[in-house]
């Protein structure tokens, strides 16, 4: 049987996932030049947002189809928190500190978050159960959950409205202003805080996203999926080019299908039979990070050279 | 200053009224001080409580014992302070500024300390009825200095009351007096004798045997070392070292190689050489991330892949190449070479780009690391690594017949297992120091600067930047492989759990990093200094081991905040990260008797 | 064009840049000879600080080759400096909390050799080289008068000194030619004269000088030639007076329409994808804009 569109789909969907929260990592890089490593955690503190409108909000024995829409607004409620948070108090104190002081910042920030969930979050020390939406649908050879539409759609909606938001709002023009030249867009009359705050906010709103998604496609959440989802995120804003939103989605989308095809095909390649399956699928999507550094740094739709500044 | 940071959560730091800093004529205050802190220092010498279920054995009239004796101790400092204030001739090196912030903070650490074991009692047996007189008495004698302290005008000319006014009683003065001149060995005497004090704290320390000892360690150790910095000694003491450098490295290696030699017990050997590890591997991280400015997230796989090769050529049954048994010299460059051939793979395609695709890239390999080490057993991956079972019975080394696993006796010292391990880790501690200093002074050090400063200027300058930091990188990664050929022996196994990104124990990248950036960035003291703190406080603090890195976290963005430069701070950090200007004219100004013109230049 | 009696020290031929769809210096020759202090002049965005980028290395030009004593300069620019042009920058960029004295030692960096072994060994050749490269950086600070400050951090030192030393800093590395981008920005007359006067000791050094500069007051009095660049172009050169007569460069100055129409579009642009082009290379710079000369020089 050819497995191959389903391996396609899946890589896909998992792309989307990754899509989704590097958009986070590239808005805020694209205007402050700053790689928030905490955003992983960001996306894992939507989750337990999500979590707890599930099981400690919503009466029991709600449907899915009321559920979902309001999980969807306390993780996006609690990851915006977070994430502004995260600027007003860590980050934007050290803007004119050197470029060491706020990646050391979002490391503690990140671990912080982690440790805050474990030690405080009922259950959170092992994987909590996430309501998942497991009904399971066949197209041609391809087998796909609910929850991989509800992800499929939300990363539609969302890319669109952001296209829309970035191209024709005053806020989105503001902000692609600011991240041309955040001195001259602060003369020209913007105000460059409030537009990093609305970018990290749009960030924590899209892991928010994902997040719910990846709680109702896999079943579970705990306190360290933040730690790979973020590594892989950013990974895939490098791949499409850092700066770049619709790069994100797109470095999103060919990192899973990467992975995926590379955990899934490798091993019958000769010589190469011990190094496929799950638990390989993050050094293939390493390495590939590794080639993409070093033979196109500015990504795939990067057009300035990658290191801007 | 900021050290408040790090004062444990239970000191109880009294905050009298806004302006009722207590109105008393300062020769009364001055009389307090002196009549409490010797009551206070007299007061170890009571009961303090009536059972012996407390840590330390407090029960004893006459004989201080446990928490009494750092009671006793911040007492005696105070007295010996509040001495020095009145004039008294041969003491007046302690106070050459001969201002009150000292007095004030050893005052509050007398106070924090007997309060801390006071409420410590109390808490752990159940009520202040478990207190014997001695303990109420020993309570109200720690006040009374405290109160002379708050009575004794602030050194700065403050009017505004609230947190001013508390400020300035702990501001350390602009000007401190030079120094009189001293013979060449009155100096190194006064390193000698620093450095076997600072063996002696250090080793007190370690060997702590519970929480509360240790935590009323650390409020005698930072009050005390606070105050030594508001007197200006701190600065008067790193005059010195620069003056005798090479004299005050002797001591210090000196100092290390003594500890093993003041320990019955090799536990705390074991302390000893894991914390010489955890230093050792900071000191090379400091090369990559305090000289040449390059975040490594992923460190700890350097070390990682230096105690996997040592596994695997150490002749251990469990290895794949069981048959192989190099000698450590051999296994130990081999180890390093390894770590150095990582260090050029990873480094060589993200060192071109901006450096935080670098702290990506790491962090990337570190977890790639652990993953891999984790699937090569044969099953999900190639066998090489045994998976998460790792490599076990790494057998002890052997030097010449000198075998490091069994008990050597010594000139009348027993050298126990990790005592012998402790002195070969002193020995690359020293390659490391020796690398890191000379390297730090030199063509290629200044480069590395040069990089971090401005890498556009820098290469108008002709500094190959790519060159030059690989360079950085890979010796960082080298000198941790190095130090992990000797861990995979001290631990007997190695696994791959502790080479993580973020754990609750060290080593891992995030504590590596920490140490570094607690300590200070840039200096050789700093990593080892803050390499020694973590690693005894979740150690030391069992209870704490659970939120140790929530605490971490907190830590560092805390830091980045508020002490950037770390505790010891590098002059040239210093100056980087406080921009406002109040550190501007550095010490060296005093010497060339020119007052540098402060200017915010580009 | 240029009278060739001397040799030529640098030589640029045909030299173009194009950011995307514009044409920032468009197939610019240019010349310097041995002793000569040459000027580079004109209007905001006319492309001289690109064309300078170009000259070293930090621009690979899209046409056209840049040599210097007759070799064809390689696109990178520590490998130019190491070839002997040395530059500074037109918004200083020391290494702010290193030393004086250490500004200037890591200006030696092409002309030492010691690498990270012989600076682990210690050996005599390590010491004696160190000891080398700081008597030469001291004679530097000695030229430039900063010796009493040898052990300040650059960055405590007043704007005309910081100034100073980074053509000092320039200076360790030997150049045969040296490329002053705006020395006197925000300089009072009297820290201009002073430069003057240190440009004119560097030539005496046997040193070709290359200067931008807006101050025409200060081009005109110290070079030997002057050229105007106008929206990528040269427009002309020679000696002063040529250049102060000629009424093209009035105009291109006080802003008349030119071949076309230069608008302040255009130069805008051109700056926008300096400034773009600019980042490329380096770290967020610390961007303390000094006021323009002109201001300042009156």
């Amino acid at each position: 049987m050819n497995t191959l569109p389903q391996q396609l789909a899946n890589g896909l969907l998992l792309g989307s996932m990754y899509g989704l929260i590097a958009i986070g990592y590239t808005m805020v890089y694209g205007i402050v030049q700053l790689i928030n490593f905490a955003h992983g955690e960001i996306f894992m503190t939507g989750a337990f947002g999500a979590l707890t409108v599930y099981f400690y909000v919503l009466p029991d024995g709600t449907t899915m189809w009321a559920a979902v829409p309001l999980m969807l607004i306390g993780g996006a409620i609690v990851a915006i928190l977070v994430a502004v948070g995260a600027e007003r108090f860590a980050y934007r104190p050290l803007r004119q500190a050197p470029r060491l002081a706020p990646l050391i910042t979002a490391i503690g920030l990140s671990l912080a978050l982690q440790e805050v969930v474990r030690n405080f979050y009922p259950g959170a020390d092992k994987a909590r159960a996430f309501p998942s939406l497991d009904t399971t649908h066949d197209i041609g050879s391809v087998t796909i959950k609910d929850a991989d539409i509800f992800l499929i759609l939300a990363a539609v909606v969302c890319m669109a409205s952001l296209a829309v938001f970035v191209r024709r709002s005053r806020t989105g023009r503001a902000m692609q202003a600011t991240a041309q030249d955040p001195d001259t867009a602060q003369l020209m009359g913007i105000d460059t805080n409030r537009i990093i705050v609305i970018a990290f906010a749009i960030g924590g709103f899209f892991a928010a996203v994902a997040a719910v998604a990846y709680g109702l496609k896999y079943g579970n959440v705990d306190y360290r999926m933040g730690f790979l989802m973020g590594l892989k995120a950013f990974t895939a804003a490098v791949l499409g080019g850092i700066g770049n939103i619709y790069g994100a989605m797109l470095g999103g989308i060919v990192l899973g299908i990467a992975e995926t095809l590379a955990s899934a095909y490798i091993d019958e390649i000769p010589g190469m039979q011990q190094l496929g399956g799950q638990s390989w699928a993050n050094v293939w999507a390493f390495c590939l990070l590794i080639l993409v550094l070093l033979f196109r740094p500015q990504g795939l739709l990067g057009e300035r050279v990658a290191d801007r500044a | 200053m900021t050290e408040t940071t790090k004062t444990p959560p239970a000191d109880p730091t009294p905050a009298p009224a806004p302006h009722g800093l207590i109105p008393l004529p300062p020769a009364a205050a001055r009389a307090l001080l002196l009549l409490g802190s010797v009551a206070t220092a007299a007061s170890a010498f009571l009961a303090w409580t009536w059972t012996a279920e407390f840590p330390g054995d407090l029960t004893i009239t006459g004989y201080p014992g446990g928490l009494q004796w750092l009671t006793f101790t911040a007492g005696v400092l105070t007295a010996l302070l509040t001495l020095a204030s009145y004039g008294i001739r041969g003491l007046g090196w302690l106070l050459p500024a001969r201002n009150n912030a000292p007095l004030v903070l050893t005052a509050i650490g007398g106070f924090a300390v007997t309060w801390f074991t006071v409420i410590a009692i109390s808490a752990e047996l159940g009520g202040l009825a478990n207190l014997e007189p001695g303990g109420w008495i020993a309570a109200i004698a720690s006040l009374i200095p405290l109160i002379g302290a708050f009575a004794l005008p602030q050194d700065g000319n403050t009017t505004d009351g609230g947190k001013e006014a508390l400020k300035a009683y702990i501001a350390k003065p602009d000007r401190i007096p030079a120094p009189t001149p001293t013979a060449p060995w009155i100096q190194r005497a006064a390193i000698t004798a620093v450095t076997a004090l600072g063996l002696g704290v250090f080793t007190y320390g370690i060997d702590t045997e519970y929480g509360e000892l240790f935590v009323g360690y650390l409020i005698v150790v930072v009050f005390t070392v606070w105050a030594l910095h508001t007197a200006g000694l701190l600065d008067r003491f790193s005059h010195l070292i620069a003056g005798n450098r090479s004299f005050t490295l002797a001591m210090g290696f000196l100092a290390a190689i003594a500890f093993p030699f003041t320990q019955t017990n090799d536990h705390y050997a074991n302390i000893g050489v894991n914390i010489l590890i955890f230093g050792t591997v900071a000191l090379g991280l400091n090369i990559v991330v305090g000289l040449a400015g390059l975040l490594d997230l992923g460190y700890v796989a350097f070390l990682g892949v230096g105690a996997y090769t040592a596994a695997l050529v150490s002749g251990s049954e469990f290895s794949k190449f069981s048959g192989v048994q190099f000698p450590f010299w051999a296994a130990a460059l081999t180890g390093a070479a390894a770590s150095l051939v990582f260090g050029v793979l990873i480094g060589a395609p993200t060192l071109r780009l901006r450096g935080d695709y670098l702290a990506i890239v790491t962090l990337g390999f570190g977890e790639i690391f652990r993953i891999a080490v984790n699937n090569m057993d044969g099953d999900s991956g190639p066998d090489i690594t045994n998976g998460p079972n790792g490599i076990p019975a790494i057998p002890d080394l052997d030097f010449f017949g000198f075998d490091f696993g069994e008990t050597h006796d010594l000139g009348g010292f027993t050298l126990g297992r990790f005592a012998n391990y402790y002195l070969l880790m002193v020995l690359i501690m020293a390659i490391v120091v020796l690398v890191y200093t000379r390297a730090a002074d030199s063509r290629i050090g200044r480069s590395w600067i040069a990089i971090r400063e401005d890498e556009t200027a820098a290469t108008a300058m002709g500094i190959n930047g790519f060159r030059v930091k690989l360079i950085a990188f890979a010796l960082g990664a080298a000198l941790a492989g190095l130090a992990g050929t000797v861990s995979a022996h001290v631990t007997y196994s190695v696994v791959p759990t502790p080479y993580q990104f973020a754990g609750s124990t060290p080593p891992n990248s995030a504590f590596l990093l920490a140490a570094v950036v607690l300590g200070g960035m840039g200096t050789v003291a700093g990593p080892l200094l803050g390499a020694a703190l973590l690693y005894l406080l979740p150690e030391k603090l069992v209870f704490l081991q659970d939120k140790s890195l929530l605490a971490f976290g907190i830590a560092l963005i805390l830091l980045m905040r508020f002490r950037p430069e770390g505790i010891i701070a590098n002059r040239r950090r210093q100056l980087e990260f406080h921009e406002t200007g109040q550190l501007d004219v550095p010490q060296q100004t005093t010497l060339t008797d020119e007052p540098a013109v402060t200017k915010a230049g580009a | 064009m240029t009278t060739m009696t001397t040799t030529s020290v640098l030589e640029a031929r045909g030299v173009t840049m194009r950011f995307g769809g514009l044409t920032a210096v468009r197939s610019v020759d240019f010349t310097v000879n041995t002793g000569e202090i040459v000027g580079l002049i004109g209007p905001n965005g006319a492309g001289k600080t690109t064309f300078f980028n170009c000259l070293t290395g930090l621009y690979i030009p899209t046409e056209g080759t840049v040599s210097y004593k007759g070799t064809v300069l390689p696109p990178k620019p520590h490998l130019v400096t190491k070839a002997g042009v040395a530059r500074t920058f037109q918004n200083i960029r020391l290494f702010a909390n290193m030393t004086v004295l250490e500004n200037v030692l890591v200006g030696r960096h092409t002309r030492t050799k010691e690498g990270l072994w012989s600076a682990l060994l210690r050996g005599p050749g390590f010491r004696k080289a160190e000891r080398a490269s700081e008597e030469r950086a001291m004679e530097l600070l000695g030229f430039i008068g900063l010796a009493h400050k040898r052990d300040h951090l650059a960055r405590n030192l007043p704007y005309g000194e910081q100034r100073k030393l980074e053509i000092a800093r320039a200076l360790a590395s030997e150049p045969g030619l040296l490329l002053l981008d705006e020395p006197t920005a925000g300089m009072n007359p009297q820290e201009t004269r002073a430069t003057e006067e240190l440009v004119f000791a560097i030539r005496d050094k046997g040193i070709a000088v290359l200067v931008i500069e807006h101050d025409m007051r200060f081009i005109f009095n110290l070079c030997d030639r002057v050229a105007v660049l106008v929206q990528g172009e040269k427009l002309i050169e020679g000696t002063s007076d040529v250049v102060q007569a000629d009424e093209r460069v009035i105009a291109a100055y006080l802003g008349e329409p030119f071949e076309g129409d230069p608008g302040e579009a255009e130069a805008a642009e051109v700056t926008a994808a300096e400034a773009t082009a600019d980042a490329t290379a380096d770290t967020p710079s610390t961007t303390g804009t000094p006021g323009t000369t002109k201001g300042d020089a009156q």
